[in-house]
């Protein structure tokens, strides 16, 4: 029904992922599908950028957590940027905040992630 | 001109699958725009219906497809009402248990956020299970 399209493009070693439309229970295996590819390709730099993303329910954040850990322990890590504000109030009610870096634009985030990238396993 | 009602209320039957999750998401946002909340706040109604809805659909009928998830929506001047109704396995309110947002970010884990969400984003979310039918309540109360 086209309720998500996204985008996954590279910017050095960062992966950027841009969802576009709704995360939600009806559409969370594709955005994990996505997420997923990119791991199992040996890219852990990911980065959400969030600025079409009209909002993701907790099946979305649920796909993003089932992927931290494993992201993490390779040296990379998830970062968001470009929040919208029902996004961000979602992210931060839950404090997911504090366990994300979020940025406010694409740019600063790509400087956030170490240039070299993680080591692959 | 005719006197608008104090109360008044309408009400959407979906059959139980998630690709009808955007259509009462966006249909919760209007409603909740129109009593009068503001963007950010209807933006929040709208989670908290995907929510109640998504829990309908994946543990109350275990992703049953050929079920019927109903919806009223009620404006009673005070607030912004939201009953769901249905037929599968409900809960009662004393075995909702909220995750600690704290714990959890200490101890991440998959699931288990949906209720944390409705109960932060609605004023009173309430459950109630009889013999032929369950329901979830969540209502937001204007300013």
């Amino acid at each position: 029904m086209g309720d998500l399209s996204i985008v996954v493009r590279e910017a050095g070693p960062v992966s950027v992922v841009e969802p576009k439309g709704f995360i939600n229970a009806h559409t969370v295996r594709q955005f994990e599908c996505a997420l997923e590819e990119i791991v199992q390709a040996g890219r852990y730099a990911i980065l959400l950028n969030c600025r079409q993303l009209s909002y993701i329910s907790s099946a979305g954040l649920g796909a993003i957590m089932g992927l931290i850990e494993t992201v993490r322990e390779r040296g990379g890590d998830i970062q968001l940027c470009n929040l919208q504000e029902n996004v961000y109030a979602i992210f931060d009610t839950l404090g997911f905040t504090q366990l994300y870096k979020v940025h406010p634009e694409e740019e600063a985030a790509l400087q956030a992630f170490p240039a070299q990238p993680p080591v692959q396993s | 001109m005719r006197a608008v009602p104090e109360a008044s209320e309408f009400r959407l039957v979906i059959p139980s699958q998630t690709r009808y999750l955007n259509l009462v998401t966006g249909l919760a946002k209007r409603a909740a725009l129109v009593s009068g909340l503001d963007d950010p706040t209807a933006a929040k109604v709208s989670i908290a219906v995907d929510e109640a809805v998504t829990n309908v659909i994946l543990h109350a009928y275990h992703g049953a497809e050929d079920k019927s998830v109903e919806l009223e929506i009620r404006f009673t001047g005070q607030a912004l009402e939201i009953h769901i109704w249905h037929t599968g396995h409900g809960i009662r309110q004393d075995q909702v248990h909220l995750p600690d947002p704290k714990e959890y970010v200490k101890h991440p884990r998959k699931g288990g956020l949906g209720l944390l969400l409705m109960s932060r984003f609605m004023d009173e979310v309430r459950f109630e299970d009889s013999e032929d039918r369950s329901e979830c309540c969540m209502i937001k109360k204007l300013a």
